[in-house]
């Protein structure tokens, strides 16, 4: 299966599964332990990816929140989100899809300008988190902040939806003159 | 629901059987919805994957988002009552007028700071401006006034010692000149001096160098060059002194101290 599509599998006893989608593992890994400390009455699953198509033989659980993290500093991981992209199924992007740039700190660092990144979440309609993953700080904040998020994508919070959630976190940036 | 058991004893197994009832109940329930779910599911897996492209990904997700919402907004509105709904409107706007009038006022504030902000760097910049200048001033002005002043001071002073030289030798010349060569003891045995006598102004010059050159030890001896009552004048006028010990030395008085 080379495409992830969300619903293609019945979903494990409240389990709610994320899927990390970068080049940094380090970074990644100290994400994912963030999470797993945060408070949550569900059971968190969290995958790691370099990259996707994800290899099908091995049996994973329903996805439902694909976070794509990009690092500023680097091109390569922004080219390698964007042909990542290309594997997602469009069913997903209602809500289920999330962007993490990092590194946006260090201006003289960065050879990724943010408005790309902003661009990039804003032609794919999905929300765009900023975050210095090297802080444990900001790590632990951006953590909670994906908790909640994938506990509502999930369906585990009665009453909100994903797509529900999506139109929240959009309404409050106004589209850029550009794409109108 | 209809209740599939027997009962044994009605009286005292009624809340036990409530209990049970309701469990069933429930399970009964979570099967049928899980077997809604499978029949979705099944469904769902026969509808085609769509990957998407930077230049169609924002139409198409939009008239999907757009689609989805409107399907979700009416299964809401079959499913809960509109009180729940406005009750959530009321409170929500509610939470939007407070964040947005917070929001007006901090920027208002942020407004006042910058204007006060931008008004205090004027200022300090204009302060450091007038700093510089009377630095510059200050620093020129001085070094050239004092150097200036020095400068006129030092001329000053040796005019005016040339002058004084000048006078004192003339002085000199015209009140205490060389005696001539034929005032003659008449006393054989006093031994006339052959040196070559100087005059009371180079006297007086040997004197003041030897007081400024060696000031410990301003005496000079008395040269046979030295004419006596030369001596004599300086010595009863209080000009030169003689050496406490040893009576063939003189210095000059030092009337600068």
């Amino acid at each position: 299966m080379s495409v992830l599509r969300p619903l293609d599998k019945q979903p494990g006893l409240n389990t709610a599964t994320i899927l990390l989608v970068g080049t940094e593992d380090a970074l990644l890994q100290q994400l994912a332990d963030a999470m797993l400390k945060e408070d949550c009455a569900s059971e968190l699953k969290i995958h790691l990816a370099r990259s996707l198509p994800l290899p099908s033989d091995v049996n994973r659980p329903r996805i439902d929140l694909i976070m794509f993290v990009v690092n500023l500093h680097s091109k390569y991981s922004l080219q390698n989100v964007e042909e990542s992209l290309r594997h997602v199924d469009a069913t997903f992007f209602l809500g289920k899809v999330g962007f993490l740039a990092m590194g946006a700190g260090q201006e003289s660092h960065c050879s990724i300008h943010r408005n790309t990144v902003t661009k990039l979440a804003n032609t794919y309609r999905s929300p765009l988190f900023f975050c210095d993953l090297e802080r444990e700080g900001f790590r632990a904040t951006v953590a909670q902040r994906l908790v909640r998020m994938l506990q509502i994508c999930a369906g585990h919070v009665p009453g909100v939806s994903a797509l529900n959630l999506l139109s929240l976190l959009r309404s409050s940036e106004n589209p850029a003159p550009e794409d109108l | 629901m209809s209740v599939n058991q027997q009962d044994l004893d009605p009286d005292s197994t009624t809340d036990m059987e409530d209990i049970t009832d309701a469990e069933e109940k429930l399970i009964k329930e979570c099967e049928e919805l899980w077997k809604d779910m499978e029949g979705c599911q099944k469904k769902l897996s026969l509808v085609g994957t769509e990957t998407l492209t930077d230049s169609n990904a924002q139409l198409s997700l939009l008239i999907m988002q757009a689609k989805c919402l409107t399907a979700e907004l009416s299964q809401w509105q079959k499913e809960s009552p509109e009180s729940k709904f406005q009750k959530l409107r009321v409170d929500l706007e509610l939470v939007l007028s407070t964040v947005q009038s917070k929001n007006e006022k901090l920027k208002e504030d942020l407004e006042r700071e910058q204007q006060w902000l931008d008004e205090q760097q004027q200022i300090l910049e204009s302060l450091n401006v007038l700093h510089n200048k009377l630095k510059q001033q200050v620093v020129t002005f001085s070094e050239s006034r004092v150097f200036d002043e020095l400068n006129t001071k030092m001329h000053d002073i040796k005019e005016y010692k040339e002058k004084l030289l000048i006078t004192l030798g003339e002085f000199l010349e015209d009140h205490f000149p060389l005696p001539d060569g034929n005032v003659k003891k008449k006393k054989k045995n006093v031994k006339e001096s052959t040196a070559q006598l100087i005059t009371l102004h180079e006297i007086l010059e040997i004197l003041i160098n030897r007081l400024f050159d060696v000031p410990h030890d301003p005496y000079i001896k008395i040269r046979d060059s030295f004419w006596p009552p030369y001596i004599e004048l300086l010595l009863r006028n209080g000009i030169a002194l003689r050496h406490p010990e040893d009576p063939t030395q003189i210095r000059l008085e030092a009337f600068h101290q």
